[in-house]
Order: C-alpha cells, then structure tokens, then sequence
C-alpha cells in the first residue's frame, strides 16, 4: 500500500497543469441549442491538437497510452484549472462508445470512429433505454430485420441525451423475432442522420429539454455497423456499461472534494433566519463535516479502483458502489445548501447559471437515475459482489 | 500508488486472521468472565510478537509501520477483541525504559486504558493491570495504578471490562509527546472498527443465503438485497479511507491527520450501521444472547467512543484541508 506517484505521474501533473493554466476557455459554455454542443466540438478539439484527448487510451488508437492514474491526474487538474465541465455533448463518445469500439469493435470501425471521437469531431448519444425498457434493460422491443447488408430498425428509444446534436448512435435492438430477453440483441452504430429518425424533446423538471425520444421507421443501417455479434449485443452492452459505472463518473469523484468546500464557504458567510451564521448551526456543521469525509473517502475509492484496474487491465466489480456513493453524496450535498440558502433555493427559471444550487439539486435525480438507477446499482452489487440469491 | 494489501501485507492479514481465529474466536465472549485478554493470552499474543508490531528493531520490535497495524487491528476487530491488546502496543510505544517495555512486549506487566468519564477516569479492560495508559492527542503518560481503589461497572461490552477511578495517580511511569501515539491509537480502533462492519456484512451475507421464508432465500428479496448492498458500500467507502489514512502515517504526509479523521469518522459510521442492520435482517435470531450479532455492536460502540467521537471528529474535519 502506498501513495506515492512516480517521477512520470509528477510530470504528467506539472505539464497538465501548465497546459490548462494558458488554454482553457475563459467564455462561458452556451446553456442550450447547437452553440453548447459547437463550444463542446471546439474544446474537445483543442485537447486534441495539442495532444491531451484519450490519456488513458491505447496509443495505437489515437490515445497517449498512459496509466489509469494519470487519467485520473488529468481529470484533477481539469477540475482545478475551471475547465468546462466533462459531462457534455462529447460525453457519451468519450466514456461510452470509444472504449466499446476499443473492447470490441471491427479494424474498421476502429479506424473510422475512433480518431473522429477524440478529435470532437464527431458526437455520440445512446440508444438503449425504451418506454417500456429502463431499469429492465433485456425488455427492449425495437426490432431490428435482418435483409442482405442491411438491418432495417423499427420502434423507439427513450431518455436519449443530447440526440439532437449527435453524428451517431450506440443502438441496442432486438434482431432475432423470436427471442426473449438477454438473447437476439444486437449492438449498432447508428447514423443519427439516416432516414425514417425523428427526434422528439421531452421538457423535464429542470425545464430544459436535454432528452429525447426518438423513433426508427423503417431505418436501413448497414451490417458492417455490428459492433460484436448479431445476436450477441448484451456482451458488447455490459462492457458498454462497464465503462460507465466504472470510470464514467471520474470527474465527479474528484470535483466532489471542492464542491463541499464551496459550500463550507458558502455557509461561513450566510446569515440564517435566526441572525446566525449558517456554519455555526450545529446540524448544518456536522453535516458538512460528514460530506466532506464522504468526499475524501470517495477520492480514496477512485483512486484505490484505479490503481488495481491498472493492475489487472480491466474496470472492478466495485462500479456500482461508486455510483451509489457519488450520486447520493451530491444529493446530500445540495440538500445541505437548501437549508444554508432558505428562499433562494425556491428561485428558479431553468437557468443554471442563475440558479446554480437550485439547478444541482434537480440535477441530482437525472445521476441517481439515469445510468442504471441506485436500486439497480444495489441489485448488482447483491449479485456480483455479494453473491446473494438472484432476486429476478 | 496501490490502496489494497499487497505482498508481505496479505501475508500478514493471513497470519494476523489464523492467530485471533485460534486464540480469540469471537465465540469465547458466550463464556462468563470472557472480558481482556488474560495473563495466558496476554503471554501468547506477545510470544507472537503483535504487540511489538510497529516498534522499531532496535527497541525490541518488528519494525513495520501504520500500515501493518491497521491490517493487524482489522483482524482483532473482526473478532471483537478486546481493547486490551491496542493498549498494550501503545504503552509499548510509549515506555522509554527498556526493561518496563520488555515487561509490556511480553505481556508481563497489563495496561488498562484511561479515559475521561466526566469527573473520574474510566479503566477500560485488563482487570489485572498494575498500571493505566492515558493518551491525549498532544501525548501520552503510563501510571502506576498499584493499590488504587477502583470500582466496577457493568460493562455492555462483552469484550471489555470497566472500572471507575476517582482520579488517576500521578505515579509516571513514562510519557511521550506529540501526536504519534493518539495517532496510531485512532487508526487502530479505526482499523477495528472496520473489522467489525466487515464481520457483520459476512454473518448477514451467509445467512441470507440460507434462510427462507415465503418458499424463497431471503437474500432473494429486494429488501435484504438493498440493505446489504448499502452494508457493502459503507464497508468499502471505510476501507478504502482507512487505507489511504494508514499509507499517509506511513509515509509522513502533513495531511495524515485529516484523512484520519475522515477514517475513523467512516469506521465509526460503518460498524454502528452495519452491526444495526445486521441484527435486524437476521430477525428474532439476531437479539438473542447465543447470536454473535449483539457482540459486534456493542463493541462498536464502545471504539466509537475511544480516540475520536462523532463530534470531536466532525469539529476538526470541517476547517482541515488535505494535499493533492
């Protein structure tokens, strides 16, 4: 057991560091519409050019090839520098359909996709969710048929993040009409721009519009855009999933740290109702205190988990637990600054950089959901890591 | 960097889990006057040498660090041992004369520990002890307790005997300065109280897996599922903190004493919860005396107590800073 990072791990910082100092965009990032996503592309493409896209990825794939703890030094220093936030519209590109085509995509699909997503180039969204398939993801009814080179996609996904903006599609259907469940799946990239996709927004409680439905009539995607097997699409889903539970949140975990400081601060200069100050109020103290040893412990967590993966090449089984302990220290976090703030936290028009604890707060049910829910968490954690007896 | 037990670190968890396996199973505490350590046991944890763990080689010891002394407490911890063998490697640290530390690496002379207890000091475990331990956070002194007159209480932890003592003589027998030994103390109930959360999760995890009602395992059901995933998680959120605490000692950090705070903190936090959760899983099986389920609890909350409280522990956490 140690801390100490290597001589390359130091260096790695102090360039990171320096790089960002002079880099980052001092514009804020547009709210909504194309502009968010084109401020996205542009700083995303600025990483790239000057060599800091994919830290952790393989070289031969356009990536610096460096160690899961430097990865981890990146996302520490881009939380330090104020950089634009990592959860984006280059998101799903970045954590989930890069690592999979990596896992488990074709030589071409590699080298067509794999540059273009570093570079910002192209967007990604996902496509596994339905109306009638979230937490019981095996339920998915869009169906894929299998003709000569193509498949022709009918049916609709649910809670597609950022679908208007994005090039392409990791789209998980059901290819074989007679099959049930895990089995008949198939993983697609899907070209957001064919023909027969219709996208529609769904407004939700934070009053914006960053999800989507979006429907397939009689949609032709070409075979060679399989990622792993015909039929075989859950295997090529779970290690999409893996990723995310696994490393997806990094930058979270790390920033989770300074957020609670914010508001310690915060709470040093807030008058309550009763005339005192806010961090002088017993139950709000100690609650802070608590969240800040939360913050501590799930650096400590991050770091652990990465350090063996970078061990054992592969995301540890101990994914689920991390995204409950995130997820569920931002909620108690933004809870806290309700009662720090008392009325202020009742204002809101949908504008995050108005309203910022307000919009966190409603935030946090979008991480506690989306992602596979907690109590899908639990129930992973029950099977994988517990071995308790399958509930389902 | 690496935060889980690696090489010699695995070898001493295994030896550390065989030794308190064969000679403090948790079952002794089902006995009548199973409290401390007694002179045999004190003689046979000392022929091992865990009290001498972190002493360096030339005052008689091993020469292993923080790191080691929590893997070893984890250990005691999942067996509930009693407070009686963390005191007696802090005394340990603490004596300056060689033949009184030799004396308390061979378990010849018993160390009870002394702590605050509003006006009078509380003697917490070895009810043989000729001398008492008392460890601030700034350092720590040995006293002679020959021939004072203490009174026994009724202690709800099985493991560990309780005493009241008016006040604590002023015979000196040695005493350190500085943090070291409060550190090494709040690491190693940390450590114990980690033991403990993790004993708990594996009682309920096993009997899950056999018990049924309704036709059914009940760890088949949603609602001892998700408990004892939450058992997990605060299992591993713990560990992981511990472990980062204990490498800092070990290397010097200037912040190893905040990430203590958040350990113990977090210890604390996961044995009171887990042992909770534990008892009520298992139902009406889990408040009986022959269960080991009550044992872990109430030794739980005892180390809660003991080098950082709650309030204590959140008062210093909330101004701390820590490095990179």
């Amino acid at each position: 057991m140690d801390l100490k990072y290597s001589d390359a791990d130091r260096e790695f910082r102090a360039r990171a560091r320096a790089w960002l100092a002079v880099n980052v965009p001092t514009a804020p990032r547009p709210a909504h519409g194309p502009a968010s996503a084109q401020f996205d592309r542009d700083w995303q493409r600025k990483m790239y050019e000057h060599g800091w896209a994919g830290v952790a990825w393989p070289k031969e794939f356009g990536g610096l090839g460096l160690s899961g703890l430097q990865q981890v030094i990146w996302y520490e220093e881009l939380g330090r520098a104020r950089a634009p936030h990592y959860i984006n519209t280059t998101y799903i590109a970045l954590m989930h359909a890069g690592p999979t085509l990596i896992a488990r995509g074709t030589q071409s699909q590699k080298s067509f996709h794999l540059q273009r997503i570093l570079s910002g180039e192209s967007l990604w969204c996902q496509g596994f969710s339905e109306p009638n398939a979230g937490s019981d993801l095996a339920a998915l009814k869009t169906r894929g048929r299998v003709e000569d080179d193509v498949i022709v996609v009918n049916g609709s996904k649910m809670w597609t993040t950022d679908a208007m903006h994005a090039d392409y599609q990791e789209l998980l259907i059901r290819t074989d009409p007679g099959s049930e469940r895990h089995k008949g799946l198939t993983w697609l990239i899907c070209d957001m721009k064919l023909p027969g996709i219709d996208i529609k927004p769904i407004r939700t409680m934070l009053q914006d519009e960053h999800v989507n439905m979006v429907f397939y009539d009689e949609v032709r995607i070409p075979k060679a855009n399989v990622v792993g097997e015909i039929n075989g699409g859950w295997s090529t889903a779970l290690s999409t999933l893996s990723f995310e539970r696994g490393l997806g949140f990094i930058g979270d975990q790390l920033e989770l740290y300074e957020r609670v400081n914010r508001v310690i601060d915060l709470a040093g200069k807030t008058r309550l109702e009763s005339g005192k100050l806010a961090i002088e109020d017993d139950g709000i103290a100690q609650k802070l205190a608590s969240l800040k040893a939360d913050a501590l412990a799930i650096r400590a967590m991050t770091l652990a988990h990465i350090t063996e993966s970078d061990r054992t090449g592969q995301p540890g089984p101990q994914g689920s637990l991390m995204k409950l302990i995130v997820t569920a220290t931002h909620k108690s976090l933004s809870e806290t600054v309700g009662d720090i703030i008392g009325w202020d936290f009742l204002e809101f028009n949908g504008d995050r950089a108005a309203h910022p604890w307000t919009y966190d707060y409603l935030w946090s049910w979008v991480f506690t959901i989306s992602g596979g829910t907690s109590e899908i968490q639990r129930e992973i954690t029950a099977d994988r890591l517990l071995g308790l007896p399958r509930a389902r | 960097m690496f935060l889980a037990p690696d090489g010699d670190e695995i070898e001493i968890t295994n030896a550390a889990a065989d030794f308190m396996a064969n000679a403090m199973p948790i079952e002794r505490l089902h006995a009548a006057d199973s409290a401390d350590m007694n002179a045999a046991l004190r003689q046979s944890v000392a022929e091992m040498g865990w009290f001498a763990l972190t002493l360096p080689e030339a005052d008689g010891g091993s020469g292993l660090g923080p790191v080691e002394h929590a893997l070893f407490f984890r250990e005691v911890g999942r067996m509930s041992g009693p407070i009686d063998v963390l005191t007696q490697c802090l005394a340990a640290m603490v004596a300056d004369d060689p033949q009184l530390r030799a004396a308390l690496l061979a378990g010849e002379r018993a160390v009870a520990l002394a702590v605050p207890s509003g006006s009078e000091t509380r003697l917490l475990g070895a009810r043989d002890a000729g001398c008492a331990l008392e460890v601030t956070q700034t350092g720590a002194r040995l006293v002679s307790i020959a021939g004072a007159q203490t009174v026994e209480r009724p202690a709800l932890a099985p493991a560990c005997s309780m005493r009241l003592l008016p006040h604590l003589p002023d015979a000196v027998l040695a005493t350190a300065t500085g943090a070291h030994v409060w550190q090494m103390g709040e690491l190693g109930t940390a450590a114990m109280l980690l033991g403990i959360a993790e004993a708990a999760l594996d009682l309920i995890v096993e009997y899950a897996k056999i018990r049924e009602t309704f036709g059914r395992k009940i760890g088949a059901y949603q609602a001892v599922r998700h408990p004892c995933a939450d058992m997990a998680l605060r299992a591993e959120t713990a560990r992981c903190q511990l472990w980062y605490a204990a490498a800092a000692l070990a290397e010097g950090r200037e912040d190893a004493g905040t990430h203590l705070d958040a350990a113990k903190h977090l210890c604390n936090q996961a044995a009171l919860m887990n042992t909770d959760a534990d008892i009520q899983l298992h139902g009406g099986i889990g408040v009986t005396d022959e269960h080991n389920a009550h044992l872990l609890l109430k030794q739980a909350m005892l180390l809660g107590k003991l080098f950082g409280g709650k309030r204590a522990l959140l008062g210093q956490l909330l101004t701390a800073q820590v490095q990179d």
